[in-house]
């Protein structure tokens, strides 16, 4: 068992005054993430300033056997933050400037606490923005953003994080600082950006990351559809993407999650509105303004009896407000809920969401949807009042069988969230024994102690070097075998 | 908070631990209007409410942001006793509120962290120094007749107690940058006539006002009173402005310092009771907002918690109750471009931003900007620029900063506290701008005095 | 034993990678087997050979004794038009694709295999605006060094389940294992393309960007001197964006690329490089005398050396210019001293992974970096 005082005394003389936080109360603010159901209070919270002092915090857990957990802004929802009770919480939000934005290049260097949001706020001026766009985006933090492959609703049209990233200097689990990539595209070797970026923090700590900016469109038009029924929302989305049309995002929301939006935001959605769309394009103008009448036609053909456009940027702001705030604003109409982030192909959109209604009706919970309708992830938000006895575990058989109704449609159990450890019980469903083994070698070649973020992502260890499996619950306490 | 399940599986054994930790103590409240549970538990810790405090902009942690102060709310309701570092974190708090319109689950945390100022004013047994510091803060500011004193020769207040009083505890030391400051704003103390008990309306009467003059507004600007009394004039109002009204008790309440604060409110209802007037109009953001309040502040009283509750039905910012009247009084042009500052207390309290803009937009020929990061305070936030001067410091640069960008001749701002700040943070940066109050620039307009008027509060570096 | 013999006939004349002959060729017409083959042949030295395109990039293998030809492993799983995804197997030519009114945005030599392509990283002109075969990979099937089958990713384009295994796997460069089946995301095909051919400087590429016209591709060529953009869209938005760069240019409105286009600008007696800088250092790389052609757009370029000299100048321009310069290919005499890869930020990292992948080194020994 490591010696958690001889560590605090290494590190708060590695780090300044205020940068090593051990009270009792303090420590408990940072123990859980978005997902506030799983708390675990960490040992000790460290908040280095440098990548320097970032490899020092990790080299003196190397030496010491000492497991640790990054953390930005605690936005996550899949408990990728979840500290470990006997660890170290690595929380980079101070490590929040800007090192450059070098339109020239269509770069900017960050460091990981750099709030997605303000790497695009530092780059409009020079016409270019940050495309990754969370919902969350205002708050979460680029570091994070690496840990999850964080999406967004941009991201039909414009990738993800990892699409996004060109360059890394990480921390290893063993203390070392390592460079990979830069401004430059395809450096020589593997891709261990790549393998990085969506690893949830289980490789090592990000210091730094060199990303790609995007050149702000020439025109932008947004429109919002109100539609009798679900399936004539989902029937117009199918005939966009047939039409050849790359919409810059689709999104649709149910009538619960829009009486939630409502109150939370007054965005003013359509009254009576069984499902809204919103649909957004962009680009050069000449292709936008041909592409959005083509749109709107096909909105109209399929059934929605009003129909917005945005007629400026405060207007298109806030048909985005409700969509955006819709998880947190869930809280105002529900005690407590569970948000799921499952991916289904989209043209079973309207199938599953169809059978999500069933299962709803059978277990008397309610569920509101709020889905990336252009990609098919689905964020269906299982309603409860866990004061009401059994209702809790009702809607959790409700999330447990969404999860399994998208790896039945051939989907995935994460679109954006991450696996974090509330979704490593449902992996093994997803994959085989052979696929998960596999992805762990990647972990091994990493991380062969197994301090980075352990038991996070998959639910069985593996040890490295031997055959999956074995004593592995002894050494890994509080970690679920399953 | 969502307090729920962790399925159907064993809880992950860390979360069992708590009461290894802890043990269950009385917890860190008493039952005299403690944050209440059910207000936290609407919070879903999404953290969009971060980036719009100033202390977690400042220093990125957590418990120094809205969140992790819910949360130690929380832990203090569930056990934890009232400690130190808590305390700590709840002073912190700058009370802007810039939070509350950010959360999208509606949380109220302006109750949450009054009722646990009140709570911590009650019972944490506070250092010596710290102790000294606000006695003399409160002996001091709720007093206009006394906060007169510093303004003039020193002279005129030096055998007095409060002198005394002011000086051991230091709080003149700390008040030093803002008296500098206020002698680079205003002419020297001359004797200032009080205002008339009742100024009638010009032209058709529309409403009968009663006006606050206010306490640091009073002592301090007390041009800025009689710009809006003239303003108020002008539109159609009588204005009833009984003398020796007292303080209205907003620094108090945003200190935790209820029984003083209900006190100030009792004698200020007492005093505008029977004016007969139809509104009760504010100039200062930080005053109005708690005036709309006292139906909750004196909510315990069976004397007076009706007479609150209409009392603050009438309450409205000058702003406000202009642009609900509709605007009269012909505008002349005032060719200036105006940087118009949110106060906290206008803008996230009592969410009142078109209004001034509306206003300012009213006069011809002034060109109206945005100063960047609007919702983020300038760091004077009532007495907390004195109990926190460092970081209070670096806030009034960052709007500094953000003003100066703006290239605006004149910055525009309803708050005396914010004008202070903001005029004290240019003076270092040796920056340059015109200063004045929303019912200056209107006064001015209305009364075309175009470019004159507006060199008065020139701040130039000395 | 017997699987050996089932699964693999001697070798031929034609059967050696960068003339280092082998001694067995398999063609395996599944995934399953494939990993029957590889687990019966542990301590073989395996190199993967697809359309044979690019075989001979990268030194030659250490030791070779089977050539694993993936003819056999070939066609469309699945093709699900209304999710823009589709299921290929490796040995899938590119060009032989129906996608009917959608494509699979990759820019590929004649006989090029899907799994070729993805093992080299292998990309061309219109990467600028889709992207590279590390973009378009949503799923993989692989078989590893020690037989086992594996996937990742799956038929979603969103999906942040497990490790993306897709991205470790491309432009490995066949070290980690043999790769049997791709999934890729699809886009429509445009209703309308132009080029747009110039002979403007390398500076005149930021005036492009600047202009907001979406190019899908960027292309310039020292040789000629041309610089030429490639326009997709409606047939009205692609005629206004194409008018408005022919003047930006003072160029030409095409619908025929150039005859340089997305061609290699090396001869086979030549030194082939791969040049990658950040886009503002792209003017000074076409200023420094090479045959350079690419990708102006993105930094990706393609170099023709004449000798080891101007292999050495042009790393070290892209190196201070904080990008790197890799030999694709070179005349053997030359390969042997030539270092082809240059200078790997992360090789210790590197060289762990590929010890838990191939413990034993047997999939194309010595062809990458720092000799894995």
């Amino acid at each position: 068992m490591a010696d958690i005082d001889a560590l605090t005394q290494r590190l708060r003389a590695e780090l300044g005054p205020g940068q090593v936080v051990t009270d009792r109360q303090e420590l408990r603010t940072y123990e859980c993430d978005g997902l506030a159901h799983y708390q675990v209070i960490p040992a000790l919270v460290a908040l280095p300033h440098t990548a320097a002092q970032v490899a020092a915090v990790v080299k003196a857990c190397a030496d010491t056997g000492v497991p640790f957990v990054a953390r930005g802004s605690g936005t996550g929802l899949s408990g990728g933050a979840l500290p470990h009770a006997e660890g170290v919480l690595i929380v980079t939000a101070q490590m929040r400037r800007i090192v450059e934005i070098a339109p020239a290049d269509e770069r900017a260097v960050v460091e990981p606490g750099v709030i997605n949001l303000q790497i695009t706020k530092a780059a409009t001026p020079d016409g270019y923005y940050y495309a990754p766009d969370p919902s969350s985006q205002q708050i979460c933090s680029i570091g994070g953003n690496v840990a999850e492959n964080s999406g967004g609703a941009h991201c039909l049209k414009y990738g993800f994080t990892t699409n996004h990233v060109t360059g890394l200097r990480i921390v290893t689990p063993d203390g070392e600082q390592v460079r990979l990539g830069g401004r430059a595209l395809d450096p020589p070797g593997y891709d261990l950006i790549g393998a990085f970026v969506g690893s949830e923090g289980t490789l090592g700590v990000a210091t730094e990351v060199t990303v790609k900016l995007t050149r702000l469109p020439e025109s932008v038009r947004t429109l919002l559809a109100a539609f009798p029924g679900i399936d004539q929302a989902g029937a117009a989305t199918s005939a966009i993407i047939a039409a050849g049309v790359v919409p810059a995002a689709i999104e649709m929301m149910d009538a619960l999650a829009i009486e939630a939006a409502e109150a939370a935001v007054a965005c003013g959605y359509p009254p009576g509105a069984a499902a809204v769309l919103i649909v957004e394009l962009d680009g050069p103008a000449a292709e936008v303004e041909a592409q959005f009448v083509q749109v709107t036609d096909l909105c109209r053909h399929a059934g929605a009896f009003e129909i917005r456009i945005a007629a400026d940027d405060a207007e298109r702001a806030l048909f985005w407000k409700g969509r955006k705030s819709a998880f947190a604003a869930v809280g105002r109409i529900s005690p407590d809920y569970i948000v799921q982030d499952g991916v289904i192909p989209r043209t079973a959109l309207p199938e599953v969401l169809r059978r999500i209604s069933d299962l709803a009706g059978e277990h008397g919970v309610r569920v509101a949807n709020v889905f990336h309708a252009g990609d098919g992830n689905l964020h269906p938000l299982v309603l409860f009042d866990a004061r009401v006895s059994g209702e809790a575990e009702r809607a959790e058989k409700v999330s447990g069988a969404i999860i399994d109704l998208c790896i039945e449609y051939g989907g995935s159990i994460t679109g954006e969230h991450g696996v974090g450890m509330d979704k490593a019980k449902y992996l093994p469903r997803m994959f085989g024994e052979d696929d998960l083994d596999t992805m762990q070698l990647v972990r091994c070649a990493f991380d062969p102690d197994h301090l980075a973020n352990p038991g996070k992502v998959f639910p069985t260890p593996r040890l490295c070097g031997e055959r999956p499996g074995g004593q592995v619950a002894a050494r890994f306490p509080g970690v679920e075998v399953y | 908070m969502v307090d729920a399940t962790w399925g159907t599986g064993e809880p992950p054994r860390e979360v069992l631990r708590r009461d290894v930790l802890g043990g269950v103590d009385e917890g860190a409240f008493d039952d005299r209007h403690p944050p209440r549970a059910d207000q936290i538990a609407d919070c879903v810790h999404c953290g969009f409410c971060l980036p719009s405090c100033p202390t977690y902009v400042l220093w990125g942690a957590e418990a120094d942001s809205p969140r992790g102060r819910i949360y130690l709310m929380n832990e203090g309701v569930n056990g934890e006793p009232l400690s130190e570092s808590m305390v700590a974190h709840f002073d912190a708090c700058l009370g802007c509120m810039a939070c509350v319109p950010a959360c999208p689950s509606g949380v109220k945390y302006d109750r949450l962290i009054e009722d646990t100022r009140a709570q911590v004013e009650r019972r944490f047994p506070r250092g010596p120094r710290d102790r000294a510091l606000r006695t003399a803060i409160f002996a001091l500011f709720p007093y206009p007749r006394r906060l007169r004193l510093l303004r003039g020769p020193l002279r005129a207040y030096q055998n007095t107690g409060l002198r005394r009083l002011v000086a051991r505890s230091g709080l003149l030391e700390r008040l030093g940058p803002t008296l500098a400051t206020l002698e680079s704003l205003a002419p020297r103390l001359r004797k200032v006539a009080p205002p008339p008990r009742r100024v009638a309306a010009r032209g058709t009467r529309r409403a009968v006002v009663g006006m606050l003059t206010g306490c640091v507004q009073g002592a301090f600007f007390p041009e800025v009173n009689s710009a809006t009394v003239r303003v108020l004039a002008a539109e159609g109002c009588d204005v009833v402005i009984p003398p020796g009204q007292g303080c209205c008790g907003a620094l108090s309440v945003h200190n935790g310092r209820r029984d003083e604060a209900a006190r100030f409110a009792r004698r200020l209802i007492d005093t505008f009771e029977n004016t007969g007037m139809d509104y009760f109009v504010v100039n200062a953001a930080g005053c109005g907002s708690s005036l709309k309040d006292y139906g909750e502040l004196l909510a315990d009283d069976p004397a007076y918690a009706t007479r609150a509750k209409h009392f603050a039905a009438k309450v409205r910012d000058l702003s406000e109750v202009l642009v609900d009247l509709g605007p009269v009084a012909p505008r002349h042009p005032l060719p200036r471009t105006v940087a118009y500052h949110d106060a906290c207390h206008l803008a996230h309290a009592q969410g009142i931003r078109a209004q001034p803009r509306a206003l300012l937009r009213g006069i011809p020929g002034l060109e109206l900007r945005e100063i960047a990061d609007p919702e983020l305070c300038c760091g004077s936030a009532g007495v907390w620029n004195i109990l926190n001067p460092v970081p209070a410091a670096e806030l009034g640069d960052r709007k500094a900063a953000n003003v100066l960008a703006t290239g605006a001749e004149l910055l525009v701002t309803a708050n005396p506290g914010c004008l202070m700040q903001v005029a004290a943070a240019l003076r270092r940066r040796g920056g340059s701008i015109a200063l004045a109050h929303t019912a200056q620039v209107l006064d001015a307009s209305i009364r075309d005095l175009g470019r004159e008027t507006q060199r008065q509060e020139q701040v130039t570096p000395r | 034993m017997a699987v050996l013999d089932e699964l693999t006939r001697p070798a031929g004349d034609d059967d050696h990678v960068g003339g280092v002959p082998a001694r067995l060729v398999a063609s395996p017409k599944s995934t399953e087997e494939a990993a029957a083959l590889i687990a019966a042949t542990p301590g073989l030295a395996v190199v993967v050979r697809g359309g044979g395109t690019k075989l001979h990039w990268g030194p030659p293998p250490r030791e070779l004794d089977l050539i694993i030809d993936t003819r056999r492993l070939t066609g469309m799983v699945e093709h699900a038009a209304g999710d823009l995804i589709t299921v290929l197997r490796a040995g899938t030519p590119l060009r032989e694709l129906n996608l009917g009114d959608q494509q699979l945005a990759i820019d590929s030599p004649a006989r090029a295999t899907v799994g070729g392509t993805v093992a080299t990283g292998a990309s061309g002109p219109r990467r600028l605006h889709y992207g590279t075969a590390r973009d378009l990979l949503i799923g993989i099937t692989v078989v590893r060094a020690d037989g086992k089958v594996a996937r990742s990713g799956g038929k979603v384009v969103k999906n942040v389940a497990g490790y993306d295994l897709g991205k470790l796997y491309t432009g490995s460069y066949g070290t980690l294992g043999l790769i049997t089946e791709c999934v890729f995301r699809l886009h429509p095909r445009p209703a309308a393309a132009r080029y747009v051919r110039s002979t403007a400087p390398a500076q005149a590429v930021s005036a492009i960007l600047a202009a907001q016209v979406a190019p899908t591709a960027i292309e310039i060529d020292s040789a000629t001197g041309e610089l030429a953009v490639l326009l997709e869209g409606t047939p009205a938005g692609v005629r206004d964006r194409s008018a408005l760069v022919e003047k930006l240019l003072a160029g030409e409105v095409s619908e025929e690329a150039p005859s340089w286009w997305g061609r290699d600008p090396w001869t086979p007696d030549q030194i082939g490089m791969k040049l990658s800088v950040p886009l503002s250092k792209v003017g000074s790389l076409l200023d420094s005398g090479s045959a350079v052609r690419g990708s102006a757009g993105t930094g990706v370029l393609y170099a023709a050396a004449r000798d080891i000299t101007e292999v050495e100048g042009l790393r070290a321009h892209c190196v201070r210019s904080g990008g790197h310069a890799v030999v694709l290919t070179a005349p053997a005499p030359v390969r042997e001293i030539l270092d082809m890869w240059g200078p790997t930020p992360g090789l210790a990292l590197m060289r762990r992974v590929k010890n838990q992948f191939d413990p034993e080194h047997r999939f194309a020994p010595g062809r990458f970096v720092g000799g894995i």
